[in-house]
C-alpha cells in the first residue's frame, strides 16, 4: 500500500495512510501514516463501531495538517478492544 | 511445484488470520521495497475545504467487475475504479488473505464511506471524489513492477482528473 501512497503523493497529491503494520511502514516509508495495532480486516477498528471509525478517519484527516516531516507515523495508541471511544 | 507454491501459501494465509503476531513476523523477515528519497505534496488548503478520496487494498470491488485473481501466489496487481456512492449490494471483497467477514458486514472497517458522508454533511470536509480506487495487497515478484509502473501511476493521474485533493490510504 505504501508503493501505491508514494506513488500519489510524488504526483502531487498529498496522502495519508492508515497503517497496522509498523515494520513495512518503517521500511516502505510513505509521506504521513496513523498507525494501529490493529488485527488485519479492522484499519478502522470494528464493524458498526460508528464513533471508533470516525475517530480513526478523523485522525487521518487531521494527519494530512499537522505532520510537517516527510514519513512521520502518528500512534493514537487506542488498544484493540479496550480503548473506549466516545 | 505452482500447486505447492499455492498451497502454502493458503495455508500461511490461514495462519496469519489465527495467530494475529505472525504477521509483524512475517513483516520483520519479508523484502520490501525500501524507500529512500519521501516524496511530498503539501497540503493546499485546510481539510474542511478539500475534495477527499479513498484508495484501498482490502480487495474491494463491483460486482459487475471482475474480481482480483486469486490464484497467483504473486497477487493480483490491477485496480478497480468503484464510484464512491456504490449501493451495499452493488460491492464486494475478493481477498482470501485476510479474514474480511466484518468488512462484509460493514465496509467501514476497511474504507470508511459511511463516515466520510457523515463528514461532509457536518462540512469537516470539502467534498468527496467521485471514485475510490480498489486494489488487492499482497502484491509481490514480478506484479511490483507493474504496480509501480503502471496500475499506480494510472490511479494517480485518475485521482487528479477526478479532482482530488487529499487521499486517505486504507489496507486490509
Amino acid at each position: 500500500m505504501g508503493l501505491i501512497q508514494r506513488t500519489i503523493e510524488a504526483e502531487g497529491i498529498p496522502t495519508v495512510g492508515i497503517s497496522i503494520l509498523k515494520e513495512v511502514t518503517e521500511k516502505v516509508r510513505p509521506p504521513r501514516s496513523v498507525y494501529l495495532r490493529y488485527p488485519f480486516g479492522h484499519p478502522l477498528g470494528d464493524a458498526f463501531n460508528v464513533t471508533q471509525q470516525r475517530t480513526i478517519l478523523l485522525d487521518a484527516l487531521r494527519a494530512l495538517e499537522t505532520i510537517t516531516e516527510p514519513g512521520t507515523i502518528v500512534e493514537p495508541g487506542y488498544a484493540w478492544r479496550r480503548h473506549r471511544f466516545e | 511445484m505452482r500447486l505447492v507454491h499455492g498451497l502454502a501459501n493458503t495455508l500461511i494465509v490461514q495462519a496469519f488470520k489465527h495467530v494475529p503476531w505472525l504477521a509483524s513476523r512475517w513483516a520483520k523477515s519479508h523484502q520490501f521495497v525500501e524507500g529512500r528519497d519521501i516524496p511530498w505534496a503539501p497540503l493546499r488548503k485546510p481539510v474542511a475545504d478539500s475534495t477527499i478520496a479513498f484508495v484501498t487494498t482490502a480487495g474491494v470491488h463491483l460486482k459487475s467487475q471482475e474480481p482480483f485473481n486469486m490464484d497467483d501466489p504473486d497477487g493480483d496487481p490491477s485496480f478497480r475504479a468503484i464510484p464512491a456512492g456504490v449501493p451495499r449490494a452493488d460491492r464486494t471483497i475478493t481477498h482470501k488473505y485476510y479474514d474480511h467477514s466484518a468488512a462484509d458486514r460493514d465496509i467501514n472497517v476497511v474504507l470508511p464511506l459511511d463516515r466520510i458522508r457523515e463528514l461532509l454533511t457536518q462540512k469537516r470536509i470539502g467534498g468527496i471524489a467521485p471514485f475510490v480506487y480498489g486494489f488487492m495487497g499482497h502484491i509481490d515478484g514480478p506484479h511490483l513492477r507493474t504496480l509501480r509502473e503502471v496500475s499506480a501511476p494510472e490511479v494517480a493521474w485518475r485521482l487528479k482528473s477526478d479532482g482530488a485533493e487529499a487521499v486517505v490510504l486504507t489496507p486490509a
